[in-house]
């Protein structure tokens, strides 16, 4: 089960069978969707536990020929930066399937989309040439809009699917006339990311054109991440989406633009890179205070937590806009430890709204009695949030702000009171509404998560953020070594890359060999 | 042995807390069984720790990013060796009390279960090897008192009492971190050990930045330990159980912005540094404030909550006049911390013993008498009283004598002043609080039924008032003083031991003395057989201003409505509106009335269209022919 076209065709070929299956097979659809995503996931836990951290290149490496005539080919592979988002990829598709319990209607073509969705998710990931990569992302981004727009939530749904359905077809179209750009401008006539590094390391694309195909790949992955100010899509997209959509969404396919622009806009247009990396330190910001202000005014449980998953992404923007091993490693962990919480945020809130029927913050209160479970699941979410010790946010948060000093100090001052205070505030005042306070008569008879299988998705995933904010070598030890690299061809300052040595700007060994010598009592 | 004990003294109650969280949730008996034993076994295994005299340092890497390097580790020194003990040792105490407070609440294995989280996140701070892992546990601790504060959670007032504690501690928190960072960013390690060698080796080494470094984390120290200006989280986190409030909110978690002053006060004590001037008076600020508002409350348990500040600004105050001189010895602060967790637990525990008989009578004006009553909760409370004012020989006596000595030799003749005159007024509001509630006539029908409590709550009582009473013969300082590099000679003999202040520092000794004495007459004066507070009569706007806790609370609130609260209302109007609206709904607006425009030249009609291709070519052939 350790290869990597197991993994990602495992919910495909049950999208598949589903798909031939006739219509009144409920019962089967669920069963197949359960066994396709569950056999990702163990492939894809055994991939990242008999992954070698010490070895370079590619592992559990998969190529074939594909359309020659461009330099297509079919071409996966794990390395330290993808290992561990392929996992938590996995991770949240298999508890998406577990909450898809709520869908009543039309259950084969949400198992059939749902399953598409996440193999396209895993492609993503696992893919190592660029036409792969946005073959696969878009595999999974039609169905999302399909999903949300059918199965969909609340009187905004059509404007929310409009709404998302535009801004992520024009995210994707940037992308893709800034990949064909880089493409051309490389002139390998290769989408063979591999090849493409070699070559560019060699023979850079000049810096006039890398400025210019940079902020196409900039902005094009920012408005899939929702990069402020192209971020109104994701609130209220999410809040109008089913769980599973926007668990899967939220959680993975959005950290399809930040593993993109680390993955090839970075380390293929260094220079250009270089060009925009303070524009992008002040747009984080717009995610993280901006963002993290908003939802502190939310009256509805999704659209908080929909702003409060935007302002987290602008601590994965930070972490890239350092350009540092630190930073870049520190965003990679937000990526994964955001993705595990996105989606039990979802999943807490979309059990609410199907035991509650709203997600109206100021209709609740004192819940925390009926429902002690799922009350301490969205408590201990909470606090990941704020970026508790314990959970992977924590580590995550910290090496960005830790990366981010010395290139961008004013950002990181203020991103450390988004994350330590802004990000308290709005997380305590929900929990707070929602679940202290005396029990309103209208929710006495409430019943909590009644067995061990609707627990399951909410238990995977707390147990994932708590091993990994625990243990987060497990991943910093993988990730480093590649970002590393990345980082290098990025061009960054030699002083901050270098183990053992300090950063420049306050060189306190030149300090120190300039004091006089201590005298000797 | 000793290499694997520490990591089972600090581990066990984690232990603890996930057992009884995950398994023992509906079997109260259990969960308090675990929680007990471990921290029983932890206060053993601190014992033995201390008695052996175990230094050294243990660790395994966390985190390994190039320059970036977290350990996670153990740290036995003297300072961490006595420190584990005060937690421990109170937190035995504690946790048993706490079987009898909490016997009928419902919620009892979920209480024990916060205790336990909350000793081993404590014991993480004390055991901590560099600054990144004690930012990790000073959070854990913020959120198991969190969890502890809003322990009735049904109550609004402990659920918003809850949210304010961790909201006021994370903005402390905040100049936290970056204090960490800038050290780091500066100096290359964040291991305390390295960092001490560094400015050992180089004074000087973190140049310009040190008053920064410096008071960046002393705002850890100033959230966690309530000082001036965010002491306002500390009264209102009364609402939680009144074991919690002895443990965490008087004993150990407040102190623990005193420990980690002590901890970095190398970093802090450097040539150049302003940070210790600004540290000495924010503690002396806060202890005048605190005291003040203490006299005008009437809530047994905000009373004390208040003298908590008050005292914690006296140890913070100790720290920041320390760096005078040469010896550069903190160890007064420790002194004063360790024999203030033990009386103002017992105060604390004791003031549980009158509520839990009184059935949650909490106004002091409403009690009286008490002391006939229940008679062990009354002498124990007394001794406890008399510790705090300061009365020899009991503990606080010498230990508030070391910080008012410091204070005078370091040349703050000021800060000395400040700190006899709170010693007034602890004595003054101290014997308000026992004339009141345990002397003098019952005011009203409750004390009438009271009666002692169990034995599982009085002997937790009698085992905290023997450290209460003589701590001060244990040679507290001297040990402390090790850390720092200070040899004291012992005294000789308890008697001289008993006198030895008067000989040593007579101003700080009798100034003491003085103020007990003042306070004390003042209080029999006003107090003695009162039935009503006579003191707002006589000061009028200055006692309502004390009463209303100088109205702190109001102003941030208006501060916080105006500046974060208006900057949210203006960003979600923006996101709503502008963003949203105009931006969003206006470029797709704009592409839908292109359409809608172009929609009207697609009419279908063959002679419009012929039309329009005439006209163009007309126009065509006027640009052409024309020009």
């Amino acid at each position: 089960m350790e290869n990597l076209t197991f993994i990602v065709f495992a919910p495909l070929v049950a999208a598949g069978i589903i798909a031939l299956l006739p219509r009144t097979f409920n019962v089967l659809f669920r069963l197949l969707a359960l066994a396709g995503t569950l056999a990702s996931l163990i492939g894809a836990l055994r991939v990242f536990l008999n992954f070698d951290a010490t070895a370079t290149g590619l592992q559990f490496e998969q190529q074939a020929r594909w359309v020659d005539a461009l330099g297509i080919s079919y071409h996966l592979g794990v390395d330290g930066l993808n290992v561990g988002l392929i996992l938590m990829g996995a991770i949240v598709a298999f508890a998406a399937a577990c909450v898809s319990r709520e869908i009543a209607q039309w259950q084969k073509l949400y198992y059939i989309l749902l399953l598409l969705m996440a193999g396209g998710i895993l492609g993503a990931f696992a893919s190592f040439d660029i036409f792969l990569f946005y073959f696969f992302h878009e595999l999974a981004l039609v169905p999302t809009f399909i999903l949300i727009g059918v199965w969909g939530r609340g009187d905004r749904r059509q404007y929310a699917t409009f709404q998302i359905t535009l801004y992520l077809s024009l995210g994707a179209l940037i992308t893709l006339i800034g990949l064909i750009a880089l493409y051309l401008a490389a002139g390998t006539h290769s989408f063979n990311l591999l090849e493409l590094t070699r070559h560019l390391a060699v023979e850079p694309i000049s810096a006039g054109l890398q400025n210019v195909i940079f902020p196409l790949l900039l902005f094009g992955f920012g408005i899939l991440v929702s990069l402020w100010p192209f971020h109104t899509w994701a609130p209220l997209g999410y809040s109008a989406a089913p769980t599973a959509a926007a668990m899967l969404h939220a959680g993975v396919l959005k950290k399809f633009g930040l593993y993109g622009l680390i993955r090839i806009a970075v380390p293929l247009l260094p220079t250009g890179a270089q060009h925009w990396m303070n524009t992008l330190a002040l747009l984080c910001l717009g995610n993280i205070l901006y963002c993290g202000l908003v939802a502190m005014r939310q009256r509805d449980l999704n659209l908080l937590i929909g702003n409060s998953s935007v302002a987290h992404m602008g601590f994965a923007f930070l972490g890239i806009a350092s350009l540092s091993v630190i930073g870049v490693t520190g965003t990679v962990l937000v990526m994964i430890a955001h993705g595990l919480l996105a989606a039990l945020s979802f999943a807490v809130s979309g059990y609410l709204h199907g035991r509650l029927g709203t997600l109206q913050m100021d209709q609740m209160g004192g819940l925390l009695r009926r429902m002690p479970f799922i009350g301490a699941v969205m408590v201990m979410a909470m606090f990941a949030g704020c970026g508790l010790p314990g959970f992977a946010n924590f580590p995550g948060e910290a090496l960005v702000l830790f990366g981010s000093w010395s290139t961008h100090r004013a950002v990181t001052v203020l991103a450390t009171w988004g994350a330590l205070v802004v990000a308290a505030v709005y997380m305590l005042r929900a929990v707070r509404v929602i679940w202290h306070g005396p029990v309103a008569d209208r929710w006495k008879e409430l019943a909590d998560a009644p067995n061990l299988w609707v627990k399951l998705p909410f238990a995977l995933l707390l147990a994932a953020l708590l091993v990994f904010g625990c243990c987060p070598r497990l991943l910093t030890d993988k990730i480093a070594p590649v970002v590393e690299t990345i980082v290098q061809q990025a061009g960054a300052p030699p002083a901050i890359l270098t183990a053992g040595s300090k950063p420049t700007w306050f060189s306190p060994t030149a300090a120190r060999e300039t004091m006089p010598a201590p005298i000797e009592p | 042995m000793t290499t694997a004990l520490p990591w089972l003294v600090l581990f066990l109650p984690l232990a603890a807390a996930a057992v009884i969280t995950l398994g023992a949730l509906r079997r109260p008996t259990l969960a308090a069984r675990l929680s007990i034993g471990a921290v029983l076994f932890a206060f053993a295994g601190s014992l033995l720790l201390f008695s052996r005299g175990v230094t050294g340092e243990t660790s395994f890497t966390w985190l390994d990013l190039g320059n970036l390097q977290v350990d996670f580790g153990l740290q036995l020194d003297p300072l961490s060796l006595l420190m584990l003990l005060v937690v421990a040792g109170v937190g035995s105490a504690i946790h048993i009390y706490s079987w009898g407070y909490m016997h009928d609440d419902p919620g009892l294995p979920r209480y024990f279960a916060g205790l336990s989280l909350f000793t081993f996140s404590m014991l993480g701070i004390v055991l901590a090897t560099n600054l990144l892992q004690m930012f990790l546990f000073w959070e854990l601790v913020g959120v198991s008192s969190y969890f502890l504060i809003g322990f009735w959670y049904e109550r609004p007032s402990a659920a918003e009492a809850c949210k304010k504690a961790f909201l006021t501690n994370r903005v402390g928190d905040f100049g936290f971190l970056l204090g960490i960072i800038v050290v780091w960013a500066t100096l290359g390690t964040l291991n305390l050990g390295e960092l001490k060698d560094l400015l050992a080796g180089d004074p000087r080494a973190l140049g310009t930045v040190a008053t920064l470094a410096g008071l960046l984390l002393f705002c850890g120290a100033v959230g966690k330990s309530a000082q001036f200006p965010l002491h306002v989280w500390l009264p209102d986190a009364m609402e939680g159980p009144t074991p919690v409030s002895a443990l965490i909110h008087a004993a150990t978690m407040v102190a623990a912005g005193v420990y980690m002053l002590c901890r970095v006060f190398f970093l802090l004590a450097v040539p150049g540094s302003a940070a210790l001037e600004v540290i000495a008076w924010t503690g002396g600020v806060t202890s005048l404030l605190a005291a003040l508002i203490a006299i005008q409350q009437s809530d047994i348990k905000r009373i004390l909550a208040y003298s908590t500040l008050s005292q914690l600004g006296y140890m913070v105050l100790a720290v920041g006049v320390a760096g005078v001189g040469e010896a550069k010895n903190p160890a007064p602060a420790m002194y004063h911390l360790t024999t203030h967790a033990c009386f103002k637990a017992l105060l604390f525990l004791g003031a549980g013993s009158v509520i839990h008989a009184l059935h949650h009578e909490q106004d002091i004006w409403r009690m009286g008498g008490l002391a006939r009553r229940m008679p062990l909760t009354f002498w124990t409370f007394l001794i406890a009283t008399l510790a705090l004012c300061g009365v020899p020989p009991l503990s606080g006596f010498y230990s508030k004598d070391a910080i008012l000595a410091l204070a005078w030799e370091s040349h703050h003749p000021a800060l000395y002043a400040l700190g006899v005159l709170v010693a007034v007024l602890t004595t003054f509001y101290m014997f308000r609080l026992v004339f009141v509630a345990f002397t003098g006539p019952a005011k009203s029908q409750a004390p009438d039924h009271a009666h002692e409590s169990p034995a599982v709550m009085t002997v937790p009582l009698v085992l905290l008032a023997v450290p209460s009473a003589l701590a001060g013969f244990w040679g507290i300082d001297a040990w402390f003083g090790r850390q720092y590099g200070v040899v004291t000679e012992p005294a000789a003999s308890w008697l001289q031991h008993l006198v030895e202040p008067f000989v040593h520092a007579p101003v700080a000794a009798f100034g003491g003395l003085l103020a007990v004495a003042v306070g004390f007459g003042a209080a029999w004066f006003f107090y003695h057989g009162a039935v009503s507070d006579p003191l707002p009569a006589k000061l009028g706007a200055l006692a309502r201003a004390m009463r209303d806790r100088f109205y702190f609370d109001e102003i941030y609130e208006r501060l916080i409505a105006w500046t974060q609260d208006a900057l949210a209302r203006v960003a979600d109007v923006v996101d709503r509106w502008i963003i949203g609206g105009v931006l969003v709904k206006g470029t797709h607006g704009t592409v839908e009335l292109m359409g809608r425009l172009l929609r009207l030249v697609q009419t279908g009609n063959l002679q419009t269209y012929a039309f329009l291709f005439a006209a163009g070519v007309v126009i065509l052939l006027y640009f052409v022919v024309a020009r």
